[in-house]
C-alpha cells in the first residue's frame, strides 16, 4: 500500500514537471505561407514577384474603380446602362457632381497604390538576388515601367500625390506634381535601357513591358508636361524602331484578333472567364452589351456628340459604336428591355441605347466579355503623339506624315473619305490632331485628359458641368485625408 | 472502533424490536420541477439517525417509538421539519432556497462555498435554461443575469448569439469563453440545453483571473448533468417533446406600389403613369412563412457508489421563416464517473453532435427591403420578373443551394486522485473536434442581365479543427478550527489547429444534387479553384495558482495568479502574468449581527485583478506573401505570381484588462427579499485592432493592419433583486436584474502617428468614430436641423454644395459659416447604457406560470439599409410625407436617389431602447396520484410564447442589433429576422 502510494506520488510529480520540457511548443510559424522577410529570394521568386505587378492591371478597381470614369466625364460618353443603374454612384461623374466621398475614387486610388507597392517589391528586393544579371535587370525594368505607368494615372487623376517608393508602409505627405513626374521620367529612362524590344520577347511573353512601350509612355509623359522636343524624340524612336505598325483593319486595333498584335505597344492580356484568379478582366464586362445578347452591364455609352464628331463616312464610327439591330460576329444586338431605346440625356442631347464596340468580344454570354485585352498604348496613339509634338516644334510638314498615316489606315482604301490633311498652319493643325485623337482613340480613356492638357476642358466640358480649377483633378478620397491625420491636403476646389 | 460496533448493534436493534418500530417511506420532490431530489437528507429530529434519498427522491426509514419528527434538507432547498403523526408514508415538497441555492459555486478549477466566495459569480440552473427553443443555451439567459447581455441579431436557423459581459471591453471579439466540464471553448452552440446542470457566469477579476489571457471578457462555466451515486434501483428516464411554430414577429412598414410610384415620380417625373393601376407586391409576404421547430430529448441517468452515468439523446430541427433555411442537429451525451476506489476516480464527458444546415440566400432580406413594390414577382408566362437594381428575390432563393454539415465532438477524460490529507490531483485531457463540409451550387439561370448565371458553379469546402487542452492541477482543502483553506496550483497546455480545403467547379454534367462533385476533368475550373488554408494554428502554456482563505466564517481572502505564454506573439511579447486579489467580509456572522431582525444575510466583498485577451488571428504578427497572383502574357498564357500581402505587426502583445469590483449581498425578512449590488470598473489597455491604413501604404482596397491600439473603460452597477412569497396557495417570485454600463474610450493610438480616431466605414463612408471620451463605435455624421423650406432659408444657412431647397438642413456645428466635414458630430452610442430583466414566476396548485421581460436603453441604431442606394429602391413609409413645397415638411426631405440627404446624419439614427416579453409560459403538472397510476414519476405539459412583443421606436425587424465588430456596431443591414415562437411541450419522467 505504501509502495503504491509512492508510485502515485512519483507519477503526480512527473506530470507537474512536463511543461518545463516543452518550450518549442510555442513556436508556430505560418503554415503554407511565406513571410515577406523570406521573399523574393530566388530567381524563381523574382519572376513571381514581377508577374504579380501585372496582375493588378486586371483588377476591376484598376479601371478607375470599376467604371471608366474619365470617358463618362468626357464629352464622348454617358454613364450608360439603364437610367437607374448606379445612378447615385456613377451618375454624378457624368455631370461633374461627384463628391470627395465617392467610393469609386477611393477604390481606384487604393488599387493604384497596391500596384505601386507590388512594383516596389521588385525594385527593392530583386537587386539583392544572385541571378542572371540581364534577366534581373529586365525584371527591375518591367517593374519600373509599371510603376511609372501607375504613377502616370495617379498624377493625372489627382496631381501631386504621396510618393511611395519603397516597401515600408508609412504616413506620407503629398509630393508635388513635378516630383511625381520626375520619378516617372527616371523610372522610364531606366526601363528603356533595361528592357528588350517587344520583338525580342518570345511569343508567350508578349505583353511584358518593352523598350518600345517605355519610350512610347515617356513620349506621352513629355507631351503632358509640354516638353514637345523630348516627346517627339521618343515617339519617333518608337515609330522608327520598325517593331510596330498599324493593323490593316482598324477593328483589330482593339479586337481579339489584334491581341498582342503589331499595333499593340502595351496592353493587358485577359482570359474570357469571370474572376481575376481565372484570368478575367471586368473592364469589357462593365461596358458590354446589356440585355440581349447578355454581354455585360452596358456602362460608358457613346454620346451623340461623339457620334457626330466623326467625318462623314468615317468607318471608325461603325467600329466604335454598337447600334441596336446591328449584327456583330453573327450576333444580333437587341439590347436591354428596361433601357429606353432613345431618350434625352442630362445635357439635353439625344441619347440612344448603344454600346462601346471597342471592348466587344465575340460571344453570346458573359464570360468571354472578361477576355477583352485593354489596350493602354496603341501605335496610332504614338503616331499622333509624334504628330502633335512635331507640330508644336514647328515641324508641321513632318507632323502631317504621321497624322495622315493614321487617317490612311482609317479610310480602308476608300479614297472618297478621310482625305489627307494638308494644312501646315500650326494652330489649325493642333485642333485637327486633337480631333483625330478623339475619333481614333474614342472610348479608350484618352479624351478627358487630352482636353485638360490642351486647356480645352473648360470650353468643351463646361456645358456638361466642368468647373475650371476644380474638375481637372479628382478629389483626394476623404477617407485618405481622415486616415492620414493632417498629412494630406485636399485638391483645390474640393476642400468643402 | 467501539463506537462503530455500538452503532451496528444499535442499527440492528430495530429488527429485533418489531412491535415498537414502524417504517416510514416517502418521496422528496422539488417545488420548482416536481422532480425527485436525489441525495436529500432525511434526519430524525434529535438524533444522528437518517438516510439519504435515492436517485428519484425516495426514502425509507425505520423509526422507533417516539421518533415522530423528520428534518428534510438538501442543498439549494429550504429545510423542512415534518411532524409524522401516525403516518407511515409522506411526500415532502421542498421549496428552493434563493440564497442557499448557490451554496456551492463552481469556479475555475474548483468549487467554493457561496458564503466564501470573494468574486462576482452568477449561477443559473434547472429549467431556467430551457425557456427558449434554440440551439444555443445562452438564448435562455436573456434578461436573467445582471451584467450579461445576450443578443441574437439574426433569426436564421443555426445563427449564433452575441454574449457581452459588463459592457464591451475591446474593439475585438468581446465574447466570453465557455468552460464546459473543464474544456475551454469559443462557443457552446453544440450543447443541448437539457444536458446542462448549471451555468456560472464569472464576471470580476477575482473569478476570471484563473483563466488569465482568455478571461478578460468573462467566463461562463457550464457543468453538465451526472447520474446520482445513490440510485441503486431503476434509472431515471426523462422525456421531453417540444414543438414550436415560428412566424415573422414584425413587418417593416415600406411603401406600397402606389405610394412608391408617387415618390418615384417626384424624383423622376413620368416614371410611372397611371399610378392607380400599378401592381402592388408586398415582397415581405412573398418570402416569409411560418415554420416549425421540433425539439425532442431523452435522457437516462443513474448510478451507484461505484459508477455514475448520464446518457442523453436530443434531436433539434428548425425550419427557417424564409424557405431553404434549416438547421438539424442530433446531440448525444455520455457522462460517466467510475469510482476505482475511495480515492481514485476516472471520468469522461463525451458529446457527439452531428448537424446539417441549409442557408438561404443571405441577402434576401435586404433585397426584399429594397425591391420595387410595383413589380409582380412573376411574369404572365410564369417566369421571374426582373426587379430593377436588386433582382428578383424569389429567383435568388430558388437558385441558392447552400448547405453545411458537420460533426462536433467535445470531450474530456480525467482522473482524480485524493492523496495525503486534503489534496486532490487531477489530470484532464479535453478535445474540441469539429469536421465540417459545405456545398453550394448555383445553376445556370437568367432573369435579367444583372441577375443571371451563365455557367453553373459548384463550391465544396472541407474543414477540420482540433483544439485540445491538457490540464494538471493539485487542489488542497483544509479546515482547522476557524481556519479554512482552499487552494489550487497547476499548469495547462493547449493547442489549436484547423485546416480548410475548398474546391470549385463549373460545367457540371447535370444540375442535380447527384452531380455536385468536383472532377479534375472536365469541370475543375482552374488550379486556383482548389485552395487549402490553415484556419488556426496556435498554442499556449499556462501556469495557475489560487488560494482562498476564510477566517471564522467572516473574513475571506483570495489570491490568484496565472502566467500565460502564447504562440500568437513574437518571443519578446510571448508571456504575460495575470494576478488578482480579493477580500470579503461576512458581516452577518459577526456576533453583533446575531440579534438583528432586519438582515438574514449581509456580505461585502472587493476584488482587483488583471486579465488578458488574445483573441486575434494567429497570423497577425506576420507580414505574409500572397500567392496565386496570376498574370497572363502572349495568347492568354497563365503565369503564377506572388507578392507582398497585407503587412503584419511583429510588435503585437496581449490586451490587458484591469478590473475592480465591489459587491454587497444582503437578505432581508428571512431571505424573502434578497439583493446583490456590484460596482465594476474595467479598464482594457493595449487593445488589439485591425485599423484601416492609408491606401498609399499599398496594401490594397480595404486593407487593415493590427495594432495594440487603445484603451477602454467600462464601469457601472449591477443589481439583482428577488422577492419570494406566497399568498395562500399562490406562490410567487419576482426577480429584477439591472445593469448600467458606462463605456468610454480612453485612448486610441492607431498607427502610432498621432492617430486619435478609429474610423468606422460603412458603404464607403464614415458612420462611426472611436475616439477618447466617447463609447466605442459612436455614431458620427451631420446633425439634421430640419429641411430647407425655401431659397432664402437655403442661402441664409451654410450647406453642403449640391444642396437644394427641400434637402436636409445640417447643423453648422462649429459655427464657422461653412458646412463641411468638420461639422460632423457625435450622434450617439451603439452600446446600451442600461440593461434590465424582470422575471415573474407564479405557481398555484398544479399550475405554473412564468413571464420574462427583457430590455435595454440609452443606445442608438444606425439604419444602414436606408442609405445604401446605388440605385433607386423602395423606401420606408416615412418617405411618403416628403417635403413638397414651403411648409410641407420639416422632417422629410424632398425625395432623391442620392445626394446630400443620404450623407450619414441623425436622420438615420434611431433610439435603440426596447422592452420585450421574451418568454411567457404556462405549465400544468398532472396530479401525482394520476401519474403514479400511469407508472410515471411526473408529467408536465406547457405552452410557451417566445418574443411575443417588443416595444421599440426602431422601424427594423429587431432593435437587438449587435455586431461582432464593436467599431461598426448596431448598424442594421436587414438581417434574417428573429421570429416569434409558439410552443407546446410535454415533459415526462419515468
Amino acid at each position: 500500500m505504501v509502495m503504491k502510494k509512492r508510485k502515485l506520488f512519483q507519477l503526480i510529480w512527473l506530470f507537474l514537471f512536463i511543461p518545463l520540457a516543452c518550450e518549442d511548443f510555442l513556436e508556430k510559424p505560418p503554415q503554407g505561407e511565406l513571410t515577406q522577410a523570406n521573399f523574393p529570394l530566388t530567381a524563381g521568386d523574382a519572376l513571381l514577384a514581377t508577374n504579380a505587378v501585372y496582375n493588378t492591371m486586371r483588377e476591376s478597381n484598376f479601371n478607375s474603380g470599376l467604371f471608366p470614369l474619365h470617358d463618362i466625364m468626357s464629352d464622348d460618353a454617358n454613364k450608360g446602362s439603364n437610367p437607374d443603374d448606379a445612378a447615385a454612384s456613377i451618375g454624378p461623374f457624368d455631370q461633374f457632381e461627384h463628391v470627395k466621398t465617392e467610393p469609386a475614387i477611393l477604390r481606384w486610388w487604393n488599387t493604384l497604390y497596391k500596384a505601386v507597392r507590388r512594383a516596389n517589391v521588385v525594385i527593392e528586393r530583386v537587386p539583392l538576388i544572385a541571378m542572371d544579371e540581364t534577366l534581373r535587370n529586365r525584371y527591375i525594368g518591367e517593374a519600373k515601367f509599371l510603376r511609372a505607368f501607375f504613377y502616370f494615372d495617379l498624377v493625372r487623376a489627382w496631381g501631386g500625390v504621396p510618393m511611395l517608393v519603397d516597401i515600408e508602409p508609412k504616413i506620407l505627405p503629398r509630393s508635388t506634381q513635378d516630383e511625381i513626374y520626375d520619378l516617372i521620367e527616371e523610372d522610364l529612362l531606366f526601363a528603356i535601357t533595361a528592357l528588350p524590344e517587344k520583338s525580342q520577347y518570345g511569343s508567350a511573353d508578349l505583353g511584358r513591358a518593352s523598350k518600345g512601350a517605355a519610350k512610347a509612355l515617356l513620349a506621352k509623359v513629355y507631351l503632358f508636361r509640354g516638353n514637345f522636343a523630348d516627346a517627339a524624340t521618343y515617339s519617333l524612336e518608337v515609330i522608327n524602331s520598325g517593331v510596330y505598325n498599324l493593323e490593316p483593319d482598324f477593328d483589330n486595333a482593339n479586337s481579339v484578333l489584334g491581341e498582342q498584335g503589331v499595333e499593340s505597344v502595351f496592353e493587358v492580356a485577359s482570359f474570357g472567364e469571370e474572376g481575376l484568379d481565372n484570368g478575367g478582366n471586368q473592364y469589357g464586362n462593365v461596358q458590354g452589351v446589356r440585355g440581349t445578347p447578355n454581354r455585360g452591364w452596358g456602362f460608358n455609352r457613346p454620346t451623340l456628340s461623339l457620334r457626330n464628331s466623326f467625318e462623314p463616312g468615317d468607318p471608325r464610327l461603325e467600329s466604335t459604336v454598337i447600334f441596336l439591330g446591328e449584327v456583330l460576329d453573327g450576333v444580333i444586338i437587341a439590347g436591354d428591355g428596361i433601357t429606353p431605346d432613345a431618350s434625352i440625356d442630362s445635357h439635353g442631347q439625344a441619347e440612344i441605347e448603344c454600346y462601346n464596340q471597342k471592348v466587344w468580344t465575340p460571344g453570346t454570354n458573359v464570360p468571354p466579355s472578361f477576355g477583352h485585352n485593354r489596350r493602354f498604348i496603341r501605335f496610332s496613339d504614338v503616331l499622333l503623339i509624334a504628330a502633335e509634338a512635331l507640330n508644336e516644334n514647328n515641324n508641321s510638314a513632318q507632323a502631317l506624315v504621321h497624322l495622315n498615316r493614321v487617317r490612311q489606315r482609317a479610310r480602308e482604301g476608300n479614297n472618297a473619305i478621310l482625305a489627307d490633311i494638308a494644312t501646315t498652319d500650326k494652330d489649325q493643325l493642333r485642333d485637327i490632331i486633337l480631333q483625330e485623337r478623339r475619333v481614333e482613340l474614342a472610348m479608350e480613356g484618352h479624351r478627358f485628359w487630352d482636353l485638360v492638357r490642351t486647356n480645352k476642358a473648360t470650353s468643351v466640358l463646361g456645358p456638361l458641368g466642368f468647373i475650371s480649377g476644380t474638375h481637372e483633378l479628382l478629389p483626394i478620397p476623404q477617407t485618405e485625408i481622415d486616415l492620414s491625420q493632417g498629412a494630406l491636403a485636399q485638391n483645390p476646389g474640393w476642400e468643402n | 472502533m467501539i463506537k462503530k460496533l455500538l452503532l451496528l448493534v444499535f442499527l440492528s436493534l430495530p429488527s429485533l424490536l418489531v412491535a415498537q418500530n414502524r417504517t416510514v417511506s416517502g418521496k422528496v420532490t422539488g417545488a420548482d420541477d416536481n422532480l425527485g431530489i436525489p441525495g436529500a437528507s432525511v434526519l430524525v429530529q434529535g438524533t444522528t439517525k437518517g438516510v439519504a434519498t435515492d436517485a428519484d427522491g425516495n426514502f425509507s426509514l425505520e423509526l422507533q417509538a417516539g421518533e415522530t419528527v423528520l428534518i428534510i434538507s438538501s442543498i439549494g432547498y429550504k429545510t423542512q421539519t415534518v411532524a409524522l403523526g401516525e403516518r407511515t408514508s409522506i411526500d415532502v415538497v421542498l421549496e428552493s432556497d434563493a440564497v442557499s441555492l448557490q451554496e456551492v459555486v463552481v469556479i475555475g478549477y474548483g468549487t467554493v462555498r457561496k458564503s466564501d466566495l470573494t468574486g462576482s459569480v452568477s449561477s443559473i440552473r434547472g429549467k431556467e435554461l430551457n425557456t427558449v427553443p434554440s440551439i444555443n443555451p445562452m438564448q435562455s439567459l436573456q434578461g436573467k443575469i445582471a451584467g450579461v447581455q445576450v443578443a441574437s441579431s439574426s433569426g436564421a436557423p443555426g445563427a449564433g448569439t452575441y454574449v457581452r459581459i459588463r459592457g464591451i471591453g475591446t474593439f475585438n471579439d468581446s465574447s466570453p469563453i465557455y468552460v464546459v466540464d473543464g474544456v475551454i471553448l469559443q462557443n457552446i452552440d453544440y450543447l443541448n440545453s437539457a444536458d446542462i446542470e448549471s451555468m456560472e457566469v464569472l464576471k470580476d477579476a477575482s473569478a476570471t483571473a484563473i483563466y488569465g489571457a482568455r478571461g478578460a471578457n468573462g467566463v461562463i462555466i457550464v457543468t453538465t448533468k451526472k447520474g446520482a451515486t445513490s440510485g441503486n434501483n431503476f434509472p431515471t428516464i426523462n422525456l421531453t417533446v417540444d414543438y414550436s411554430v415560428q412566424q415573422l414577429a414584425k413587418k417593416i412598414d415600406l411603401l406600397n406600389g402606389r405610394e412608391y410610384a408617387i415618390v418615384r415620380n417626384k424624383i423622376n417625373p413620368g416614371t410611372f403613369n397611371n399610378i392607380d393601376a400599378l401592381p402592388n407586391t408586398d415582397w415581405q409576404d412573398e418570402i416569409f412563412r411560418t415554420a416549425p421547430i421540433q425539439n425532442y430529448q431523452v435522457s437516462i441517468a443513474g448510478g451507484s457508489e461505484k459508477f455514475q452515468y448520464y446518457t442523453s439523446f436530443g434531436y433539434f430541427k428548425q425550419d427557417g421563416i424564409i424557405s431553404k433555411s434549416e438547421y438539424e442537429r442530433v446531440s448525444l451525451k455520455f457522462n460517466n464517473i467510475l469510482h476505482l476506489s475511495k480515492d481514485v476516480r476516472l471520468g469522461s464527458n463525451l458529446s457527439f453532435t452531428p448537424f446539417t444546415q441549409q442557408n438561404t440566400n443571405g441577402n434576401s432580406v435586404f433585397v426584399v427591403y429594397r425591391a420595387w413594390p410595383t413589380i409582380t414577382p412573376f411574369q404572365s408566362d410564369g417566369s421571374y420578373s426582373e426587379v430593377p437594381g436588386v433582382g428578383n428575390v424569389l429567383a435568388d432563393i430558388d437558385n441558392t443551394n447552400s448547405f453545411n454539415s458537420g460533426l462536433r465532438s467535445v470531450n474530456n477524460i480525467y482522473a482524480e486522485v485524493d492523496f495525503l490529507k486534503g489534496f486532490t490531483f487531477k489530470t484532464s485531457f479535453g478535445a474540441d473536434i469539429e469536421y465540417g463540409k459545405s456545398r453550394s451550387y448555383t445553376p445556370i439561370f437568367f432573369v435579367s442581365p444583372q441577375q443571371q448565371n451563365a455557367t453553373d458553379d459548384l463550391g465544396k469546402g472541407y474543414s477540420d479543427r482540433i483544439d485540445w487542452l491538457w490540464e494538471n492541477t493539485v487542489n488542497y482543502q483544509k479546515e482547522m478550527g476557524v481556519h479554512r483553506v482552499n487552494a489550487v496550483v497547476g499548469y495547462t497546455l493547449q493547442e489549436s489547429s484547423s485546416e480548410n480545403v475548398f474546391l470549385g467547379a463549373q460545367n457540371l454534367l447535370r444540375p442535380g444534387e447527384d452531380f455536385w462533385y468536383v472532377n479534375i476533368f472536365p469541370n475543375l475550373v482552374s488550379p486556383n479553384f482548389a485552395t487549402n488554408s490553415v484556419g488556426s494554428n496556435f498554442s499556449m502554456i499556462s501556469y495557475l495558482a489560487r488560494a482562498n482563505y476564510t477566517y471564522n466564517d467572516r473574513y475571506l481572502f483570495t489570491a490568484t495568479f496565472r502566467r500565460d505564454g502564447s504562440s500568437k506573439f513574437t518571443e519578446s511579447n510571448r508571456y504575460a502574468n495575470f494576478p488578482s486579489f480579493a477580500v470579503g467580509w461576512n458581516a452577518i456572522n459577526e456576533s453583533f449581527m446575531q440579534n438583528n431582525k432586519t438582515f438574514s444575510n449581509l456580505k461585502v466583498r472587493a476584488s482587483w485583478g488583471t486579465i488578458g485577451n488574445e483573441k486575434i488571428n494567429y497570423q497577425r504578427q506576420y507580414s505574409l506573401v500572397q500567392n496565386g497572383i496570376n498574370a497572363l502574357f502572349g495568347q492568354d498564357v497563365l503565369y503564377s505570381g506572388a507578392t507582398y500581402g497585407v503587412s503584419g505587426n511583429p510588435n503585437l502583445k496581449w490586451e490587458t484588462t484591469e478590473q475592480i469590483d465591489i459587491g454587497i449581498e444582503a437578505g432581508f425578512l428571512n431571505d424573502r427579499l434578497t439583493a446583490e449590488l456590484d460596482y465594476y470598473h474595467r479598464t482594457t489597455s493595449d487593445i488589439l485592432i485591425d485599423l484601416p491604413v492609408p491606401g498609399y501604404y499599398g496594401n490594397g482596397d480595404g486593407a487593415v493592419i493590427t495594432f495594440n491600439a487603445g484603451e477602454v473603460l467600462n464601469k457601472g452597477f449591477e443589481l439583482n433583486l428577488g422577492w419570494n412569497s406566497e399568498v395562500g396557495e399562490l406562490k410567487y417570485r419576482v426577480g429584477l436584474v439591472g445593469t448600467t454600463i458606462h463605456n468610454e474610450v480612453l485612448k486610441v493610438s492607431g498607427t502610432g502617428e498621432s492617430d486619435e480616431e478609429l474610423v468606422g466605414l460603412f458603404n464607403g463612408r464614415q458612420v462611426s468614430r472611436t475616439v477618447p471620451g466617447l463609447p466605442i463605435g459612436s455614431f458620427f455624421g451631420y446633425n439634421v436641423l430640419g429641411v430647407f423650406q425655401n431659397a432664402s432659408e437655403l442661402s441664409a444657412y451654410p450647406h453642403l454644395s449640391n444642396t437644394e431647397v427641400g434637402d436636409l438642413k445640417f447643423e453648422d456645428v462649429n459655427n464657422d459659416g461653412i458646412l463641411n466635414s468638420e461639422d460632423r458630430t457625435n450622434l450617439g452610442s451603439p452600446i446600451p447604457t442600461y440593461l434590465f430583466g424582470l422575471n415573474l414566476n407564479l405557481s398555484y396548485k398544479n399550475f405554473d406560470f412564468t413571464s420574462d421581460f427583457q430590455g435595454q436603453g440609452g443606445n442608438k441604431i444606425f439604419n444602414g439599409k436606408e442609405i445604401i442606394r446605388p440605385d433607386p429602391y423602395n423606401f420606408e413609409s416615412r418617405y411618403l410625407n416628403f417635403w413638397n413645397g414651403d411648409g410641407t415638411s420639416n422632417s422629410e426631405p424632398r425625395p432623391s436617389n442620392g445626394g446630400v440627404n443620404y450623407e450619414p446624419s441623425s436622420r438615420y439614427i434611431y433610439d435603440g431602447s426596447f422592452i420585450r416579453l421574451r418568454n411567457i409560459s404556462l405549465g400544468y403538472t398532472l396530479p401525482q396520484a394520476l401519474v403514479d397510476k400511469g407508472g410515471m414519476k411526473s408529467v408536465r405539459a406547457y405552452v410557451r410564447i417566445t418574443n411575443l412583443f417588443t416595444i421599440s421606436d426602431f422601424t427594423g425587424y429587431t432593435p437587438e442589433i449587435v455586431s461582432g465588430n464593436p467599431v461598426l456596431n448596431a448598424i442594421d443591414v436587414a438581417t434574417y429576422p428573429v421570429p416569434r415562437i409558439f410552443s407546446v411541450g410535454l415533459n415526462m419522467t419515468f
